[in-house]
């Protein structure tokens, strides 16, 4: 007991002696807001340092890593082409492109464990998905920072576009799903949730190599707000839990076809997995549509303009506001649900992708 | 709750409905894409604004008044939920739980299952009972609060909506008070019907500005009208900025605004920007869009068909030019002016965003109403190695802009075409090159310098009179299948000899001019004969040089009043709340019932919702009270 509270405060002196560090260098950048955002995000990180022990190691590892990388790029750009462990590694496009390697191999080895069932092959799979989120995030840190080395006026939290969101949400679902595969001790579910975002990494390669969109763009005027670093990531815990959730929900459906009955975890396991993720992507998806309204009303001058993207946000939130509904209130479990869920992941995949596939609006800064 | 539901899934479908068929666009662009008879049904069903649709507004209030209902019903019993300890329950009922156990309890037990129960948040009431105790406890009853907390607000957000929608312009247009006006007149020919009073609730109004420009209205547009919206201040524009990131793209838009009260005469300024607004009187002032002010425009018009020099043009964006031309009216409407233009352009193999400078956007309408749009830019632009002029046109909105090419000569200005044209225009020096070449090519040639000659004027004539096509036509019609190709060769090399020797021989009667030290001449003058040759494409015979101008910007502002936002942000701050209690906290109820001559309890607990960890919780529970008796 007594050991674990100390690496918790330890974890949390450390991300205050960082926080004050960059307060102290970097003021002068920062609005008001901004350094309520850094002190938050101190908090916040310390918080779910306690909650889930795991993600202390997680945060150092990319902590330390992207600053290696950070420190490589010597100030100077052009050092992405001839550092080597920059371009080979480090810098934002390579670490990416290991992320995109590794949640792949991820993928099958999850499902030879699945048959297979010898828990070195889980414990691999794991360890895969881990070095995938790892390079993803490095990816996004070192890309924020390159923003900056374009020019100190183009700098921006890389959450601005249909490219990075893309990656946030494969880090954020494959961080979730490792959240429950520790909590729970079942790696079998692995197989599957990965296979969203792999479904992800898909689009982002083709994204990348046919649209060139992993190129760093200024920020629109529209963009330009504290406000976009709460309200997209909120959306994309969001998004991430939902597709968690579906994921899981076919698991639950194969099992009471009856196929893989032996393989799988507990129904009833499966149930509450799915359960507890609406639940966690209702409540940051509830709080980024109203932070989205909040933003709305100071860039677009009306809370709400019923823009589609905005409409959508409201029908996944119905939707889901539905499902929980029908849970809670009712007491509904099983397979309806199950299918309830997996709908609603085509809705929610309506609402990032459709949307801007066939219908414009305010919102299109991640056009295709 | 199941109509509440339904009302609720109504909004969703609508909803559905208002994305897919784009909202408040022109009424002739919706008859153009679904033809009258469905754009009258679609009308009918309010489909182009269903947001303010009646029958959405309607959902809307029966949705406020089915949950207001709901809550009025409900309530009483989650309060007294809440309140009660649930002292009436039987030892039998609480055998039948399903969690449920026996446990050893020595006499003065059941005080420290109290302070066990109390130390893990427990409130616990202890109930006497003939020859028995009972102890009640029970945790996590603002579970029960979230019902409050999301129906409640609910109805706060649709009322705050209410407040922000047009329901009481829509209503006084019911009555015939107001009216929405369709035609464009200036604002004192407006109607008092079509004008919304200053003391207006809420509304969201646009303006447009011109730099310098004062104004005391805004507009709301409305189906296919408008309404004139009265402000309690007016607000100038001292000026509209851009500003621009080093690659080119922009950066913020900025406006100086300067307002001042009717009433009080108080001002105040303040820079304006996107994410920036400003409020005043509980009127928001936003940056939303910008557009050309009526810059002004000097041109050079030049006539492409013929041998002539420049003619000098005066004009401003917004302004039509007349001019009489062969005998005919051509009206010049000037639309559009644009200081930056970011292209993407190929550079070194790499596609890179670029500033090209100035262009303008203008019409050429003929006697008939036919109009021709083009839009020219100020310098050239480097295409494939080269500098050129480039000026796109196109015959309506929906096509692409397809674009005549004029090379630009060693100076970069248009002046080597033009002159080159001229040259070509006049019989005197075409008949002068003609010679030139007969003089070259007769000392080592059999030909019949006189017919050399003829062919040699006769081709050029063509190209002259129709560009390449009527070369190509002439023979497709005169020569033979087999040796069309070889005809076609000579003659493209015919037209390039002479018009590289009236290049050499204008070179040599102006041995100071540099306009034709071009490094690569003989493409220069390649392109310029293409351009002569797509001339016949170009619709007209006016290219438009952007000689100088004065950029004069308009702002557009919208102007925002909603009351009804303060109260769907509390409505939101309500609705996290409650799910927030709905989802996390767990509401657990726990009895001992104690038989007072027994050493024995039964104790159990329930949840009206249970997830998985409860038996944890209750195996967890059990062995603390098992520790403590
Ligand atoms: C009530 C208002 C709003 C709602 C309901 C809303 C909803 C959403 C949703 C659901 C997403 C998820 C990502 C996606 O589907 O692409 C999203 C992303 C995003 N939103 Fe909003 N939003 C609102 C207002 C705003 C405003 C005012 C801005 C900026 C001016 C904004 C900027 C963005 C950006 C940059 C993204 C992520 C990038 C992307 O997907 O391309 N949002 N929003």
């Amino acid at each position: 007991m007594m050991r674990k509270l100390n690496t918790d405060l330890l974890f949390f002196f450390f991300l205050l002696l960082t926080g004050a560090y960059a307060l102290y260098s970097f003021h002068s950048y920062m609005d008001y807001y901004e350094m309520v955002i850094l002190v938050g995000s101190i908090l916040g990180f310390s918080w779910l340092g306690k909650f889930w022990q795991v993600f202390k190691k997680y945060f150092l590892s990319v902590f330390s890593i992207s600053l290696l990388g950070v420190y490589l790029y010597q100030g100077n750009l052009a050092n992405a082409e001839t550092n080597f462990i920059l371009k080979y590694f480090l810098s934002s496009q390579s670490s990416i492109m290991w992320m995109s390697a590794f949640f792949p191999l991820a993928l099958f080895t999850y499902w030879f464990y699945l048959f297979n069932q010898q828990t070195f092959y889980g414990k691999l799979a794991s360890n895969f998905t881990w070095i995938a989120t790892i390079m993803g995030m490095v990816g996004l840190m070192v890309r924020w920072f390159e923003s900056y080395l374009i020019g100190v006026d183009v700098g921006h939290i890389p959450v601005s576009n249909l490219y990075e969101v893309f990656v946030l949400f494969c880090l954020i679902t494959a961080l979730m799903y490792l959240y429950y595969e520790q909590k729970l001790n079942t790696m079998k579910m692995g197989g599957f949730v990965l296979i969203v975002i792999n479904a992800a990494v898909a689009f982002l390669l083709w994204y990348t190599f046919s649209k060139g969109a992993d190129e760093i763009q200024p920020l629109v005027p529209a963009l330009q707000s504290y406000w976009m670093k709460i309200h997209v990531p909120a959306n994309f815990i969001g998004y991430g839990a939902f597709a968690m959730a579906a994921m899981i929900s076919i698991a639950y459906l194969i099992k009471d076809k009856g196929y893989m009955v032996d393989l799988l975890p507990a129904k009833h396991i499966l149930d509450n997995m799915t359960y507890q993720a609406i639940a966690i992507g209702f409540i940051f998806f509830t709080i980024a549509t109203i932070l989205g309204a909040i933003w709305a009303a100071e860039a677009w001058g009306g809370y709400w303009s019923w823009d589609p993207k905005e409409t959508w946000a409201l029908i996944v939130w119905l939707n889901y506001a539905a499902w929980l509904h029908l849970r809670l209130i009712k007491g509904l479990r099983g397979s309806l649900l199950a299918w309830w869920s997996v709908i609603g992941l085509v809705i929610t995949t309506f609402c990032f992708l459709g949307v801007n596939l066939f219908l414009s609006g305010l919102h299109s800064y991640g056009e295709l | 709750m199941r109509f509440a539901i339904s009302m609720l899934s109504f909004v969703a479908l609508a909803s559905i409905i208002g994305t897919v068929l784009k909202q408040n666009e022109s009424y002739e662009s919706y008859i153009i894409k679904f033809g009258q008879f469905w754009f009258d049904f679609f009308e009918v069903l309010g489909l182009y604004n269903v947001y303010q649709a009646s029958w959405f507004i309607i959902i809307l209030i029966f949705l406020i008044a089915s949950t207001s209902l709901c809550i009025y019903r409900n309530a009483p019993q989650v309060m007294r939920d809440i309140q009660e300890f649930n002292v009436k329950i039987k030892e039998e009922s609480l055998r039948n739980m399903k969690y449920s156990s026996q446990i050893n309890m020595p006499k003065n037990a059941l005080d420290n299952c109290q302070q066990v129960l109390i130390d893990n948040g427990f409130k616990v009431k202890l109930t006497n009972k003939d020859s028995a105790v009972l102890l009640s406890a029970k945790k996590g009853q603002f579970q029960k609060m979230g019902y409050f907390f999301t129906h409640i607000s609910i109805i706060i957000i649709s009322i705050g909506g209410l407040m922000d929608g047009n329901l009481v312009f829509k209503a006084q247009e019911h009555f015939g008070v107001k009216s929405i006006e369709t035609e464009d007149l200036p604002l004192s020919k407006i109607p008092k019907t079509s004008w919304l009073e200053s003391t207006n609730f809420s509304y969201r109004a646009n303006m447009l500005l011109k730099e310098g420009e004062i104004q005391s209205v805004a507009f709301l547009p409305r189906k296919d009208g408008y309404l004139v919206q009265d402000l309690p201040f007016t607000v100038a524009l001292k000026d509209f900025e851009i500003k621009h990131y080093s690659s080119g793209q922009p950066k913020s838009f900025e406006s100086d605004l300067l307002i001042k009260d009717k009433e009080t005469g108080e001002t105040v300024r303040k820079i304006i920007s996107v994410n920036k607004p400003l409020t005043y009187k509980g009127i928001t002032l936003y940056q939303s869009d910008f557009q050309d002010g009526g810059s002004k425009l000097k041109i050079n018009l030049w006539d492409l068909q013929m041998k002539s020099s420049s003619e000098e043009m005066k004009s401003e964006v917004f302004k039509i030019n007349p001019i009489t031309h062969s005998g005919k009216k051509l009206l010049f409407e000037f639309e559009d002016f644009r200081l930056f233009n970011i292209l993407d352009i190929e550079m070194n193999g790499e596609k890179v965003s670029k500033n090209v400078g100035p262009n303008f956007t203008y019409k050429v309408r003929n006697e008939s109403g036919q109009a021709v749009e083009y839009q020219n830019f100020q310098f050239p632009m480097r295409v494939n190695g080269a500098q050129y002029f480039m000026s796109g046109m196109r015959v309506s909105q929906q096509e692409d802009f397809r674009y005549l090419k004029i090379p630009a000569d060693a100076n970069n200005s248009l002046q080597g075409f033009m002159i080159f044209k001229n040259l070509l225009f006049s019989s005197v020096k075409t008949n002068e090159a003609i010679d030139r070449i007969i003089k070259d090519t007769s000392e080592n040639s059999t030909n019949d310098p006189q017919a050399f000659k003829l062919s040699l004027e006769k081709v050029i004539q063509m190209f002259i009179s129709g560009g390449y096509s009527a070369v190509a036509q002439s023979i497709e019609q005169n020569i033979p299948a087999e040796k069309q190709t070889e005809i076609a060769n000579t003659y493209i090399k015919i037209i390039f000899l002479i018009a590289n020797n009236l290049v050499e021989l204008y070179k040599q009667d102006n041995p100071d001019d540099d306009l034709y030290e071009i490094d690569d001449l003989q493409k220069f003058i390649q392109d310029a004969l293409n351009t002569l040759s797509d001339r016949f494409f170009y619709g007209h015979d006016f290219y438009l040089e952007l000689v100088d101008f004065e950029h004069i910007q308009a702002s557009g502002l919208q102007l925002t009043k909603a009351p009804g936002q303060f109260w769907v942000y509390l409505g939101s701050l309500f609705l996290v709340l409650g799910i927030f209690c709905m989802i996390y906290i767990q509401e657990i109820r726990l009895w001992i019932f104690k038989k007072n001559n027994s050493n024995k309890a039964t104790l159990a607990m329930s949840t009206n919702r249970e997830h998985l960890d409860f038996k944890t919780i209750f195996e967890d529970l059990l062995e603390k009270l098992n520790n403590k008796v």
